[in-house]
């Protein structure tokens, strides 16, 4: 296992509610062809899509797997996104399933959090769920030029991550994905949720696989620099997490959050199709 | 120009922005915005009437952040905004309505992209002299809805009746051939991304130069019409094979990752119906005959 300064973080509680699915006026977005469509998949708790199940497939558009969670005050929203860490430990605080623990598994504009199937039966728009929130700070001790995004201690002590040498580690992942397909989210800092797989390219999406893409899955994306925004940079590595599902808009499809990046080629990988946190961090069998 | 427009039926109405106020966030006083690198830089940004950059001048180079040439004009309202930036076409008329600069004439370079949402408006240097922030400006609006009879896979987006005539596109072998001084591959296409292709921009991301460079676009002046290789802006900006869409330079470069010289796409093909043609000084400034 490589070192890191994790017992140097600070453990701090932040909360949100499970949110309320809600529709702009009309509720139509336009597909890629320029279709209306109405679907479901972002905000509450979506019963029957966890993180191990596919990011394609579902009639869905931006599914995200579990519960949704966000804080109506704007700045206090800011603040579960800012501290929360994929892999931080969730409660939920009120309500008919107070005291069932999560998972953190994603953020998007909201964070999302595993619960087992028969807590979130018991689960109401407007509970409170609770993050215990640590790893910002994190870091690499022998690695200071690999940047870790939104990782807490656990999922980095959870990934067969292996040294290569003084400069370079390499890390799993079940697939890589192309630069010039890097979309939505590009206008945003890269502190702040995920950036889109471009997929209105189906016939690229089956031709490299990326259509076999699960929710939990470590990717690898090359050129791409994370480090204070998103953009190209020609050696610069970026491993990523998908935290939602795909969607029928352009310029949008499965969400790619970034967990570690450097400016330098300091990141091997090897493609391992087991390379998901659903199993890293013990959430439920991979099918 | 060998292309058949319905522009007889167009619509043309009048639409209003005022000269926008410049603004930074407030306490604690950390102004500071993040370079690609993660140097902090402190920068004139986006909106305002900018006295000394100009369509036809460099968009690199300015001690700036997605500066926009000449003037940027917006509404409070959020809905008059959006009105404002759909309607609004590349070479449409822009007429002064209060204060000192009363009754001068501009010509629309541009519309930005989240975050900013303005329209961009180039009007002489004298003119901008006697401007006030806050000055009413009315776009004369005409374009949209316009199509192309020939070619059924190109959509317009707020290009005006004027722009196209400007381009004297040519219709070969049912495609048609666009004059533009550079293309741009789509690994170095960044933000706008899946947002509005109605009303906002696409960036070209120059963090890496040397990409930049390669790619020829280091020389790029505000108001040059570009190609962006891939790309589909029909129903918002996205990667696509085969697609193409065709912009013009609205806004500068800037030291942010994803960010630089914004492109306000105004025409795109998901076919590949559009054949850029590369052409050197295709720019706003000689195609609309804009005074200094």
């Amino acid at each position: 296992m490589l070192r890191t300064n994790a017992d140097q973080l600070v453990e701090i509680a932040a909360v949100g509610q499970l949110s309320q699915p809600s529709f702009r006026r009309p509720e139509y977005i336009p597909d890629n062809d320029g279709h209306a469509r109405v679907l479901p998949g972002m905000h509450g708790m979506l019963y029957n899509i966890r993180v191990g199940d596919p990011a394609f497939f579902w009639a869905g558009d931006h599914v995200e797997p579990g519960a949704s969670i966000a804080h109506k005050n704007l700045e206090n929203d800011f603040a579960l996104h800012y501290l929360t860490c994929i892999g931080n430990r969730a409660v939920v605080t009120s309500g008919e399933a107070k005291g069932a623990e999560g998972v953190v598994t994603g953020e998007h504009a909201r964070i999302l959090v595993d619960f087992d199937p028969e807590v979130g039966e018991f689960l109401c728009p407007g509970d409170s769920i609770q993050i215990r929130a640590k790893g910002r700070g994190l870091m690499l001790s022998d690695y200071p030029h690999i940047q870790l995004k939104k990782c807490s201690p656990e999922l980095i002590e959870s990934l067969p991550l292996e040294a290569v040498n003084d400069f370079k580690i390499r890390v799993p992942v079940t697939m890589e994905l192309p630069i010039e397909a890097m979309g939505s989210g590009a206008e945003l800092n890269s502190e702040y949720v995920d950036q889109d797989l471009m997929t209105g390219d189906k016939a690229l999406m089956a031709e490299l696989g990326l259509d076999q893409m699960r929710l939990g899955d470590l990717v690898a994306i090359r050129n791409a620099d994370h480090r204070y925004g998103r953009s190209y940079r020609t050696s610069a590595v970026s491993i990523a997490l998908c935290i939602h599902g795909d969607s029928v808009m352009t310029g949008h499809g499965p969400g790619i959050l970034t967990l570690m990046t450097c400016e330098e080629d300091a990141i091997e990988w090897q493609i391992d199709k087991d390379a998901n946190i659903a199993n890293y961090l013990n959430i439920r069998e991979l099918v | 120009m060998n292309v058949t427009t319905n522009s007889d039926k167009l619509v043309s109405l009048s639409v209003m922005g005022q000269i926008a106020t410049p603004s930074f966030p407030g306490l604690p006083a950390e102004p500071y915005r993040l370079a690609s690198d993660g140097t902090p830089f402190l920068l004139p940004t986006y909106g305002s009437i900018v006295y000394n950059v100009s369509v036809g001048d460099s968009a690199f180079g300015w001690l700036a952040d997605c500066i926009h040439p000449s003037v940027s004009i917006n509404l409070a309202d959020d809905n008059g905004n959006r009105g404002l930036r759909v309607l609004s076409c590349i070479g449409n008329t822009a007429v002064v309505m209060s204060g000192d600069a009363k009754g001068s004439k501009g010509v629309v370079t541009g519309k930005s992209g989240r975050f900013s949402e303005h329209v961009i408006v180039h009007f002489p240097k004298a003119v901008r002299e006697k401007m006030a922030i806050g000055d009413k400006i009315v776009v004369r609006a005409k374009g949209i809805g316009m199509q192309l009879a020939e070619h059924e896979d190109i959509y317009l987006k707020g290009c005006s009746p004027e722009l196209l005539e400007s381009l004297k596109p040519q219709g070969k072998e049912g495609k048609l051939e666009i004059p533009v001084v550079a293309s741009v591959p789509p690994h170095l296409l960044g933000a706008g991304a899946g947002l509005d292709s109605e009303g906002g921009s696409v960036h070209i991301q120059t963090t890496d130069k040397t990409e930049v460079q390669k790619a020829g676009l280091d020389k790029l002046k505000l108001g040059d019409i570009v190609a962006l290789e891939n790309y589909d802006s029909r129903y918002s900006h996205g990667f696509l094979r085969g697609a193409v869409s065709i912009g013009v330079i609205g806004q500068g470069d800037s030291p942010r990752a994803g960010y630089g010289p914004g492109i306000t796409v105004f025409m795109t093909s998901g076919e590949g119906g559009i054949v850029p043609k590369i052409t050197e000084g295709v720019n706003l400034k000689s195609l609309l005959k804009l005074e200094a």
